[in-house]
C-alpha cells in the first residue's frame, strides 16, 4: 500500500443503501494524486455504487469521504461536481437529443471553460470536431464514450471518475481510448471502474478489489499479476 | 424500437401531416365547402389550440423534467381567468372600474397580475409542497390532486359557482378582421398571434440559451445534469413556476371570450393531458403540434356535432384522438420509443 | 416504488403455513379480523339496541319505513362497503401489481348503469333482472378489463394510465349525454326486487354489502398470498426481471386487471342498489381519483389500508359535512367548506404519512421492535 503518496481522495469504510438494500458494507479506497486507480471486482460487487456514492448520487449512511481536505458526505451532487470532480457514468450517459457541441457546452461551469479546453479535447478525440453539430444519439458507441469523457474534461476537474469505459466497444476503439485516458491522466487523477482485466492492467497504477460490498484488497497494479490466488478468487480471471 | 431517430421523427411528421390534412378536409366537408364557414372553423380551431398550448406547454416540460403530471395545472388557468375577469369588472369592495376607467389598461393589469399570481402559486407548490416528496413521484401526483381541489374550492368560495361572462368592451375585442369573407373579432387574432409567438419564443429559449440546453438535458437525465455541477432543483423550480405562470396567462387572455367558469380548469386540464400524451410526453414539438391538431379537430367536431345534433361528439374528440394516436404510435407522436 | 410495503418471503410463508395449520391457528393469527367481522354482523342490532330504534325500520301500516338510527347507520356502512370494494380492487391492480390506471371509474359506473338499464328497460321480473344484471355486469366488466389489459401490453406506465383516463372520460361523456338514462340527471331505478329494496329491507342490502365486502377482502388476501400474488408483486417491483425469470407477465397483468374490473363493477352495482339510481357522477374521473387517494392514504399494497382509507374518508365526509363549528362570534359551516378541508387533509396526509396510514404504522412498529 502506498502510504506516503499524497491522497487526493480518501474513501473510508463507507456504507450505502439503495432502497432497503445494503449495497456497500464497508468500502475503503484511497486515490493517490496524479495516478490512475482502478476498482476491480465481479458484476454487482458495488463498484458503480462506490463511484455514485463519491459523486453524491447515492446517499452514504456511514463512513467518510474526503477530497482535498473536505468531506463529501452529505453534499449534493452538483456541489461535489463543482469541487472539481468529473463523472463519466457507465453506459455513456450522454444527452442523445443534444448536439455534441451542446453536450460540451452544458458541462462548462465558468465562462471560458469550453474555449480554454476545447483544443485539448479535440487533440484527444479528433473525431468529435467533425461530429460537432450532430445529435449525440447519432454517434457510434465509441464516439459516445469519447464524448462522455470529453464532457468531463471541459471544466477544470482534478479528479475523473470513469465507469467502464471499454464496455461493449470494439478492440480497436478500446485501444484508442486507452491511449486517450493515458494522455489525460498526465495532469488529472483518475478513479476507474473496469471489468476488462487486460485494459485495467494497461491503464492503472493502483488497484482496489471490491467484493460483495466490501473492499478486500488493494495495492500496486504491477504486483497484482503475482497474486494468483487473489485474482482467481475475486475476479475469476486465470 | 428498431427505427433510428431520423426515421422515427420522419414517421411522426408524416403522421402529423396526415392528421392535419384529414382534419382540414373534414372541416371543409362540414362547412359544405363554403370558405367563410371554413374560416370560422379554422380561426376557432387555432384559437382553442393556442389556449391549449398555454396550459399544455408547462404540463409537458414539467413532466419531461420532473416526471410529475401536475393535475393542478388547470386550476392555474382558472385562477388567471378569474383574476383577469375581476380586475376588469369588479365593482365591489374595490371598485376598479372607477379607479381605472380605461378598460384596455384594466385588461393589461389583469394579465400581469394573473401572471404574477400564477407564478407565485406555482413557486409555492413546487418549492414547499412537491420538493419534500422528491423521492416519491406517486405522492407528488396525489399532492397535485389535493392542491387542485384546494384551488378549485378556494375559487368556489371566493367567487361562488355562478359563471361570469365578459361584458366589458375594450379595444381589440371590438375591432374586426376578415378572412374568406367572414368577419372575426380582432381578439381571436391577438390570441392566435400570442400563441404563435410563445411557441416560437419557448422554442428559441430551449434551443439557444444555456437554460434551454439544461432543461433539454434535464428531460433526458436530470441526475447526469446535477453530476455536471448544475443545481437541477433550481431549474425544476424555475420551469415549474414558469409553467404555472404561462397557464395563468392563458386563463387571463381566454377570459374575454370564455369568461370565468368553475369547469374551465377541468376541461382544459383533461384536453391538455390529451395533447401532451398524443404529442409524446416530454417532447416540446409534440406539445406544440398536438395543441394545434387537437384545437382544429375540436373546432371541426363542434361544427359537425351541431349539424348532426350529437353534442357529445365534440367533447370526446380530444380523448378519441388520443386513443387513436396511441393505437398507431404507443409512444405518442414525438415520444421516444422504449 | 419505494412507498410500497414489502411482503417479505418469510412473512408470506408464515401466513401460508398458518392457513395450513387449520382453523384454530388461523383464528389466533387473525383474531382481529374475526372480531371485526362479528361486530359488523351484529352492527345493525348493536346500534338498534343502543339507540332503541329497530334495525328493520319503523312500522307504518303494513310496511316498514326506513327510519331510525340503526337504519341510518346501515346506509353509511353500505356506502363504505361499496367504496371499500372499489378501493380494494384498485389496490389489487395498483398496489399489488403496479399497474396505474386512471380509468377505474368506468368499471364502477358500468356496474351501476348496466344494472339500472336492465332493471328499468329489461321488462323482466325484478329478481330475474337482478340475476341477469349480475351476470351481464361481471361479463362486461370482465371482458372490458381483459381488453384494457391487452392494451397494457403495448402501452407502459403513464401512457397506459392516460389511455384508461381517455376511455373512462368517453364513457362518462357518453352516459352524460345519453337520453334514455336521462343524461346528467341520471337514471332512477324503481323496479328493484322487494327483498333488496333499500327503502323496504335496508338490512338485507346491508348483509349483501357486508358479504361482498368480506368476500372481496378474503379473495384479494388469498390471491396475493398465493403463488400468483408473488408474481403480481414481482411485476410491481420490476416487470422486466419477472419476465427474465420466465413469467408471462402479460397473463398475470391481464388477470389482475380483469379481476379488479369485475370487483369494481360489483361495487358499482351495490352503490346503485343503495341509491336506487345511476348518475353520471359514478363514471367521473373523480371516482378513480377517490380510489387512488384512499389507496394511498390508507397504504398502498397493504390489505387493510384500502379499507381504512375508504372508511376513514367516508366517515369524515359524512360527519363533517353537517358539522358547524362555533368559536365565539365566529361560526364556521364545515359542510360548506368541506371539500376545501378535504383538499387540505389530502395534502397534509401526503406530507405527514408518506407511506399511508397502514404503511407508516407498520414502519413505526418495525422501528419499535428493532429498538427493543
Amino acid at each position: 500500500m502506498t502510504t506516503n503518496t499524497d491522497k487526493l481522495l480518501d474513501v473510508r469504510d463507507i456504507h450505502t443503501f439503495i432502497g432497503q438494500f445494503h449495497i456497500l458494507e464497508g468500502v475503503s479506497v484511497s486515490v493517490p494524486r496524479g495516478a490512475i486507480t482502478v476498482l476491480l471486482g465481479r458484476n454487482g460487487a458495488g463498484k458503480t455504487t462506490t463511484l455514485r456514492s463519491i459523486m453524491g448520487l447515492n446517499q452514504v449512511t456511514q463512513g467518510d469521504i474526503t477530497y482535498m481536505n473536505d468531506s463529501l458526505v452529505g453534499k449534493s451532487a452538483h456541489k461535489i461536481a463543482q469541487m472539481g470532480i468529473g463523472y463519466v457514468p457507465e453506459h455513456r450517459a450522454i444527452f442523445k437529443e443534444l448536439s455534441v457541441r451542446e453536450n460540451l457546452q452544458i458541462a462548462a461551469r465558468q465562462k471560458g471553460d469550453l474555449e480554454n479546453n476545447l483544443d485539448f479535447v479535440f487533440e484527444l478525440f479528433p473525431d468529435l470536431k467533425r461530429l460537432i453539430d450532430l445529435p449525440g444519439g447519432n454517434l457510434s458507441g465509441g464516439q459516445q464514450q469519447m464524448l462522455a469523457i470529453a464532457r468531463a474534461l471541459v471544466p477544470d476537474n482534478s479528479l475523473l471518475l470513469i465507469d467502464e469505459p471499454s464496455e461493449g466497444l470494439a478492440p480497436i476503439i478500446i485501444q484508442e481510448l486507452i491511449s486517450a485516458i493515458r494522455t489525460l491522466a498526465a495532469n488529472k487523477t483518475v478513479l476507474l471502474v473496469e471489468q476488462n482485466f487486460r485494459v485495467a492492467t494497461l491503464l492503472a497504477d493502483y488497484f482496489v478489489i471490491i467484493d460483495d460490498g466490501h473492499s478486500v484488497a488493494s495495492g500496486n497494479m504491477s504486483d497484482l499479476h503475482k497474486e494468483h490466488e487473489l485474482v482467481q478468487r475475486y475476479l475469476g480471471v486465470a | 424500437m428498431g427505427s433510428n431517430i431520423f426515421g422515427g421523427k420522419r414517421d411522426a411528421w408524416l403522421l402529423v401531416l396526415v392528421m392535419l390534412v384529414a382534419v382540414l378536409v373534414f372541416a371543409l366537408i362540414t362547412s359544405e365547402f363554403r370558405l367563410n364557414n371554413f374560416a370560422i372553423t379554422l380561426v376557432s380551431g387555432l384559437f382553442q389550440g393556442m389556449l391549449l398550448f398555454l396550459v399544455a406547454s408547462g404540463l409537458s416540460l414539467v413532466f419531461g423534467l420532473m416526471d410529475i403530471l401536475n393535475f393542478a395545472q388547470g386550476a392555474y388557468f382558472m385562477v388567471g381567468a378569474y383574476l383577469a375577469y375581476d380586475l376588469q369588472h369588479a365593482t365591489g369592495v374595490f371598485n376598479i372600474t372607477e379607479a381605472v376607467p380605461d378598460p384596455n389598461i384594466r385588461f393589461i393589469v389583469g394579465v400581469i397580475v394573473a401572471i404574477l399570481v400564477g407564478a407565485f402559486l406555482g413557486w409555492v407548490l413546487e418549492r414547499w409542497l412537491l420538493r419534500p416528496l422528491y423521492d416519491r413521484p406517486l405522492f407528488q401526483l396525489v399532492l397535485t390532486f389535493g392542491v387542485s381541489i384546494i384551488m378549485l374550492e378556494g375559487i368556489r368560495n371566493i367567487w361562488n359557482t355562478t359563471p361570469y361572462s365578459w361584458t366589458e368592451v375594450f379595444g381589440i375585442r371590438e375591432a374586426q378582421f376578415t378572412l374568406f369573407g367572414q368577419d372575426f373579432s380582432m381578439y381571436r387574432l391577438f390570441v392566435i398571434g400570442v400563441g404563435v409567438l410563445l411557441i416560437i419564443g419557448i422554442a428559441l429559449l430551449l434551443r439557444r440559451t444555456r437554460l434551454g440546453i439544461v432543461v433539454r438535458a434535464g428531460v433526458e437525465d436530470p441526475e447526469m445534469v446535477s453530476a455536471l455541477g448544475i443545481n437541477v432543483r433550481v431549474v425544476f423550480t424555475l420551469v415549474f413556476t414558469l409553467g404555472c405562470a404561462v397557464a395563468a396567462f392563458g386563463g387571463a387572455i381566454a377570459a374575454p371570450f370564455l369568461g370565468a367558469t368553475i369547469s374551465l380548469g377541468a376541461t382544459f386540464l383533461i384536453q391538455s393531458i390529451a395533447v401532451i400524451v398524443l404529442g409524446g410526453l416530454g417532447s416540446y414539438e409534440g406539445t406544440a403540434v398536438g395543441s394545434i391538431i387537437v384545437g382544429l379537430a375540436l373546432a371541426t367536431m363542434q361544427q359537425f356535432s351541431i349539424q348532426v345534433s350529437i353534442p357529445v361528439l365534440a367533447t370526446i374528440t380530444p380523448m378519441l384522438l388520443l386513443v387513436l394516436v396511441l393505437m398507431v404510435r404507443p409512444q405518442g407522436l414525438f415520444g421516444e420509443a422504449r | 416504488m419505494a412507498e410500497t410495503t414489502h411482503t417479505t418471503p418469510n412473512k408470506s410463508a408464515r401466513t401460508a403455513s398458518a392457513q395450513r395449520l387449520g382453523f384454530v391457528a388461523g383464528l389466533r393469527e387473525n383474531w382481529l379480523y374475526w372480531l371485526i367481522l362479528v361486530i359488523l354482523v351484529l352492527f345493525p342490532f348493536i346500534i338498534g339496541w343502543l339507540s332503541g330504534d329497530s334495525p328493520f325500520g319503523a312500522p307504518r301500516g303494513d310496511r316498514m319505513v326506513m327510519r331510525g338510527e340503526s337504519v341510518y347507520a346501515q346506509s353509511i356502512l353500505i356506502n363504505i362497503f361499496a367504496l371499500a370494494v372499489l378501493v380494494m380492487s384498485y389496490n389489487l391492480m395498483f398496489g399489488f401489481t403496479g399497474v396505474i390506471s386512471f380509468g377505474h371509474a368506468l368499471f364502477f359506473g358500468l356496474g351501476g348503469y348496466l344494472m339500472g338499464i336492465i332493471l328499468e328497460f329489461g321488462g323482466m321480473d325484478p329478481n330475474l333482472g337482478l340475476l341477469v344484471s349480475l351476470v351481464v355486469v361481471l361479463a362486461v366488466t370482465g371482458v372490458l378489463g381483459f381488453i384494457v389489459g391487452l392494451v397494457s401490453l403495448r402501452l407502459r406506465g403513464i401512457y397506459f394510465a392516460i389511455f384508461t383516463l381517455a376511455i373512462a372520460e368517453m364513457g362518462w361523456l357518453f352516459f352524460r349525454g345519453l337520453e334514455i338514462t336521462n343524461g346528467e340527471d341520471g337514471l332512477n331505478i324503481a323496479s328493484m326486487p322487494e327483498w333488496i329494496d333499500p327503502a323496504r329491507n335496508r338490512i338485507l342490502v346491508y348483509y349483501v354489502g357486508l358479504a361482498l365486502f368480506v368476500l372481496t377482502f378474503v379473495l384479494i388476501r388469498r390471491l396475493v398470498n398465493s403463488p400468483v400474488g408473488s408474481v403480481f408483486q414481482a411485476i410491481r417491483e420490476n416487470e422486466e426481471r419477472a419476465q427474465v425469470l420466465g413469467y408471462n407477465t402479460l397473463r398475470y397483468k391481464l388477470f389482475s386487471i380483469t379481476v379488479a374490473g369485475m370487483l369494481a363493477g360489483l361495487a358499482g352495482m351495490l352503490l346503485a342498489i343503495m341509491n336506487k339510481e345511476a348518475r353520471p357522477e359514478i363514471l367521473n374521473v373523480s371516482v378513480t381519483v377517490d380510489a387512488l387517494l384512499m389507496t394511498i392514504i390508507g397504504g398502498v399494497g397493504t390489505f387493510t389500508g384500502p379499507v381504512i382509507g375508504a372508511s376513514g374518508l367516508h366517515l369524515l365526509d359524512t360527519f363533517l359535512r353537517e358539522a358547524v363549528i362555533t368559536i365565539g362570534p365566529l361560526t364556521i359551516d364545515i359542510g360548506e367548506r368541506w371539500t376545501l378541508i378535504l383538499g387540505f387533509i389530502f395534502v397534509l396526509v401526503v406530507l405527514i404519512f408518506p407511506y399511508g396510514v397502514v404503511g407508516t404504522w407498520k414502519r413505526l412498529q418495525m422501528r419499535f421492535r428493532r429498538n427493543k
